[in-house]
């Protein structure tokens, strides 16, 4: 056992290692012909204004698969659909309630739940053939483009037609949140958005009015300078720079407040996204107040916020060096009650916690919506399209929505769910569950207050949150944020040659 | 030869079970990682165009490559040795006959039974910086605990990770050394203490060369799985803090919940090919490496 010398491996590691070292290009510009960023001027896009007429395009709406709904109905026996849901833990139980109820109120359909995260549902559904697809599938916000290139869904707009759906109830926010050129993609189904959290018994200690929360970041600011200067706490803000919370989600809420695009063909809505647009004034602004509230110690950086997804809002029970505000998803307020309900953090009490809209520049009102949609598969099979397309509208039937929104802190997606039980008590006995429906409901009605739809978003997203970390560092912001938007072009234009 | 040949179909049917498996689950699926890490493919990875073999060079050579590999390859210094040395320690100091060993025997073999996942919640729920065990405890003489916090700060996180990882792997080490432990002869003492060896004479020149080959297996693995580390890093750190990304191991960086390569099935494929190769090539040092150190008995 003898054979070989181990010099030539240990040289094999030594020169693949120096060989390292003269690399240094980007992953994705890796291969042959590694398309390269778009280098343009970037084009500002003043509020309001939509993008020149060229550039606009309408999907025929001919060419996309047909929703028959009324195939059900002539349909005998009992049709079996799948359902591929990302809801886990409470949230779970909750579809799992709803689907039940739904299974037992007819004998038509009856719907199998297979359950992932966004991120399992969304790897497992691009890489099935179709025949493994389910019937119905939920993704979040961020996967609208990626699931239109893959052609494999029937448009809910083709459904709304042919059934003469009623979606007049239904807040515009939320229906265009899944609508690009022309064409009604997904049905909303769990909404939620930014709001600001903060600390009332802070607030009252500060001198401030612990029922009026800060609306504009100027606001937000000097509140902080307040709670500070007093001793009221050790910070204003907890800020962090998670890719789905203050390095990326809230980046996008802050240009749709200023009424910006976030990216080109305007934010993906009436042509596709080629580039980014986060470099220029407004998030040069928005970033660099950011940086000045941390470098002037109104604010605390707790990092990616990955670990609970709660770090910054733990940071307003914290006993030694708490912060009074920190922005997080309406989503979690059930949960930051319960939490506090059980006593585990004396110094704040449920009924301490105040919530008011996410600030933003000039202190506008209006959200971007996060949260998912539900896409109908085109199973080619007509009977399983339309038992589909019944059980979407069981699901956002107001009754189901507003159950759903009271055991969740999900938004309902439609007005008439916050007129029925157990809703509506909700609401009138904790008025701060109805902060995230109000600041959606007040988005002015523009495509800016629609959000960013391009293919490689949830990567933009990490991209971005490395950037906002460094200047949360103390980085350049303007240097920073241009080589984070070089680098996010170059996935686009990478994400659109491989998906075209 | 010929008895070969007629033992053809016996050894066919005795390994047909395992050549299954081994096919359908490792070297298929490899053989098309090969293959795809060469292409650059649509999110569903059917539409495939041909990118070259070197996509796989520049891959490897691209900056979130090579920033991963080190945190990978500091991952296993920090890791291996230390895993080894406690591994041994706790082992020798359990082989001993004394009544109510056995307690601690279970104690140290533990963690073998503890997931992953759950070893790195343990960790987490230790050094959490607001609500920590640790920092609640040790806050006021250990500030960095609570503010940062271990798994916050750039220098800190690492080794953070990397702790967790040493416990997590520990009560495997032990077991395995301590089965080699008992499988050296006791002449082979008695000898060495009738020639006049004193207790650490008998640990370094008959204990250890006699363990030699549960080290050189134990080395082999515990770098490997560093390599690999995954799950202690999607629980604890997200592979952060950013924008260092300070834990973003190779793994992370294909299949982590921010990897910006999330997409794109081509690349993901060359940068885990990539890993088995650097795994492999970490392999076969070690074994030429210490060949000719380790003793097999006969």
């Amino acid at each position: 056992m003898r054979a070989r010398t181990p010099r030539s491996l240990f040289l094999l590691v030594a020169v693949s290692l120096v060989a390292a070292c003269s690399g240094g290009g980007d992953i994705t510009d890796s291969g042959d012909d590694a398309t390269t960023a778009s280098q343009g001027p970037v084009e500002t896009v003043a509020p309001g204004e939509t993008a020149p007429a060229a550039t606009t395009t309408t999907i025929a709406l001919d060419l996309l698969p047909d929703c028959p709904t009324d195939a059900l109905a002539a349909a005998s026996g009992t049709t079996e659909i799948t359902f591929w849901h990302s809801m886990s833990a409470a949230l779970g139980e909750e579809v799992v309630k709803l689907t039940d109820a739904y299974n037992a109120s007819q004998d038509k359909v009856k719907v199998k739940l297979v359950q992932g995260s966004y991120e399992e549902t969304a790897d497992n559904y691009f890489l099935a053939s179709q025949g493994d697809r389910p019937d119905l599938v939920q993704l979040p916000e961020y996967q609208v483009q990626a699931m239109i290139d893959t052609a494999s869904t029937v448009p809910v707009g083709k459904c709304i037609e042919a059934s003469g759906f009623d979606t007049s109830q239904f807040l515009p926010s939320g229906l265009n949140a899944y609508t690009t050129q022309g064409v009604q993609w997904s049905m909303p189904f769990n909404i939620s958005n930014p709001v600001l959290f903060y600390n009332k018994k802070v607030f009252a200690a500060a001198g401030l009015d612990p029922d009026v929360p800060p609306q504009s970041l100027d606001d937000m600011r000097q509140f902080s300078q307040q709670i500070v200067d007093t001793g009221a706490a050790s910070y204003g803000v907890a800020l962090e720079s998670g890719f789905d919370s203050g390095g990326g989600w809230y980046v996008e809420q802050w240009f749709a407040k200023a009424q910006e695009f976030y990216v080109d063909g305007d934010n993906g809505r009436t042509s596709r996204a080629t580039k980014v647009l986060y470099n220029n004034g407004t998030g040069v602004d928005v970033l660099t107040y950011l940086q000045a509230l941390l470098s002037d110690g109104l604010a605390v950086n707790l990092g990616d916020n990955t670990q609970t997804g709660f770090d910054n809002l733990l940071k307003l029970a914290d006993d030694k060096e708490p912060a009074a505000m920190t922005i997080a998803t309406s989503a979690s307020l059930g949960q930051v009650l319960d939490v506090l309900a059980g006593g585990q953090f004396p110094q704040l009490s449920p009924g301490d916690v105040g919530v008011g809209p996410m600030p933003g520049p000039d202190g506008l009102p209006g959200a971007l919506i996060g949260g998912a949609s539900l896409w109908p598969v085109d199973s080619g099979d007509d009977v399983r399209t339309a038992a589909t397309w019944d059980f979407i509208t069981y699901l956002v039937g107001a009754q189901q929505q507003s159950q759903w929104a009271a055991a969740t802190g999900y938004i309902p997606v439609r007005t008439d769910a916050t007129e029925v039980e157990p809703y509506l008590t909700t609401l009138a006995t904790d008025p701060r569950f109805s902060v995230a429906y109000e600041q959606l409901a007040a988005s002015p009605d523009a495509l800016t207050s629609s959000g960013p739809v391009v293919g490689p978003l949830r990567e933009i997203r990490s991209v971005l949150a490395t950037a906002v970390a460094a200047i949360f560092d103390g980085a350049d912001v303007q240097a920073t944020l241009d080589a984070a938007a070089e680098q996010a072009n170059g996935l686009i234009s990478d994400y659109n040659a491989r998906n075209t | 030869m010929k008895r070969r040949l007629r033992d053809a179909p016996a050894a066919v049917l005795m390994l047909g079970a395992s050549l299954t498996l081994l096919g359908v689950w490792t070297i298929y699926p490899l053989i098309r990682a090969i293959q795809t890490g060469h292409l650059s493919c649509d999110q569903t990875g059917r539409k495939c165009t041909e990118k070259g073999w070197g996509q796989y060079l520049d891959v490897f050579q691209s900056k979130q490559f090579q920033d991963a590999l080190m945190v990978s390859v500091k991952l296993a210094v920090m890791t291996v040795p230390i895993g080894l040395l406690l591994g041994i320690g706790l082992a020798v100091l359990a082989d001993k006959h004394l009544r109510g060993i056995g307690f601690f025997r279970t104690v140290f073999s533990s963690t073998v039974a503890t997931s992953v996942a759950v070893a790195s919640l343990v960790w987490f729920v230790l050094l959490q910086p607001e609500i920590g065990v640790l920092s609640d405890l040790f806050s006021d003489w250990i500030p960095a605990l609570k503010n940062p916090g271990l798994l916050r700060d750039p220098d800190t996180a690492l080794p953070a990770v990397a702790l967790s990882s040493i416990w997590a792997s520990l009560g495997f080490t032990f077991i395995v050394i301590t089965a080699g432990l008992q499988s050296v002869p006791k002449e082979l003492y008695e000898s060495a203490y009738v020639d006049g060896a004193g207790s650490f004479r008998r640990f370094t020149n008959v204990t250890l060369p006699m363990l030699s080959p549960s080290i050189l297996f134990i080395s082999v693995v515990l770098t490997t799985r560093a390599l690999q580390t995954y799950g202690e890093v999607a629980l604890l750190t997200g592979g952060g803090p950013e924008p260092e990304k300070s834990t973003t191991t190779i793994p992370y960086l294909i299949y982590g919940r921010n990897s910006i390569i999330s997409g794109n099935i081509g690349l993901k494929s060359a940068a885990a090919v990539l890993l088995f190769l650097i795994s492999l090539v970490f392999a076969l040092v070690q074994f030429r490496g210490f060949e000719k150190r380790v003793h097999y008995g006969n």
